[in-house]
């Protein structure tokens, strides 16, 4: 399905989190630039100390994810490892889907079609 | 139909962050008025990120008292832009391929690669402190 076409200018970047007992859920939206996403990490180390079974950030939203947000996913990742849980990423779209590809990402992360199918993984 | 004129600007900005935005907005802003496609504009937008965060975070060792120098220059076929920084640069050969299974699961060091897989040209400067950034429109 192609993408809607949206300028970056007007998609302001979102997080918003809702705890479903030990899953954190993560919804990331707009465009994850590089000053909007500074805090991001930050964000995710709280979750996974707070503590969580699994991070799952919701992707679905999600327009662009440069540089610092992509650090700020793959920290969490490590830093969950540590922690004895796991990050799983839901639904990114095309572009975001080719940049986790490119990285080879795709191999290191949970990647789930849907929300459901994420929460439903044991 | 008459073509748009070239555009091209030099900045110079403060080595921080959200003055670096502006900069990669006013760039995006001029390259969708012109009509580059979503790709286009995605593939400039995250190696400008790149080029820039290098810059900041690399370059200038975060050191808001320096400077990220940007020069760009706007058409209807391609986009060139210029990064350069105030530190001693680097030899871009020595970046260790971040794709390598081991590297993979990094938090950084993939910079270089992304601008090179998403643009049509990257260079650097014999120092290493400035990159050149082709991207043409498709």
């Amino acid at each position: 399905m192609p993408e809607p076409s949206r300028s970056f200018h007007d998609d302001v970047f979102r997080v918003d989190v809702d705890h479903r007992g030990q899953v954190a859920v993560v919804r990331l939206a707009g465009s994850a630039n590089m000053d909007d996403s500074a805090g991001l990490k930050e964000e995710l180390f709280e979750l996974i100390d707070s503590p969580v079974e699994r991070l799952v950030l919701d992707m679905t939203e999600l327009d662009f994810l440069g540089s610092v947000g992509l650090g700020a996913i793959i920290a969490a990742h490590l830093q969950c490892r540590h922690a004895n849980c796991s990050v799983h990423l839901v639904g990114p779209r095309p572009k975001v889907r080719e940049l986790l590809q490119v990285t080879r990402l795709d191999k290191v992360f949970f990647i789930h079609e849907s929300l459901d199918q994420a929460l439903a993984t044991a | 139909m008459s073509l748009e004129q070239p555009l091209s600007q030099q900045v110079v900005i403060p080595s921080d962050l959200c003055a670096a935005r502006q900069v990669e907005d006013c760039i995006i802003r001029e390259i969708e008025s012109r009509g580059y496609d979503a790709q286009c504009v995605f593939a400039l937008r995250l190696a400008l990120e790149e080029a820039i965060v290098n810059a900041h975070k690399h370059g200038n060792a975060g050191d808001p008292d320096k400077r990220i120098f940007v020069s760009y220059e706007v058409n209807d076929r391609r986009v060139v832009v210029r990064v350069r920084d105030e530190g001693d640069g680097f030899c871009p050969a020595r970046i260790p391929d971040p794709t390598v299974p081991d590297r993979v699961p990094l938090p950084s060091g993939r910079g270089i690669m992304l601008m090179r897989a998403y643009l049509d040209e990257v260079t650097f400067n014999e120092s290493g402190n400035e990159v050149q950034l082709v991207k043409e429109k498709s």
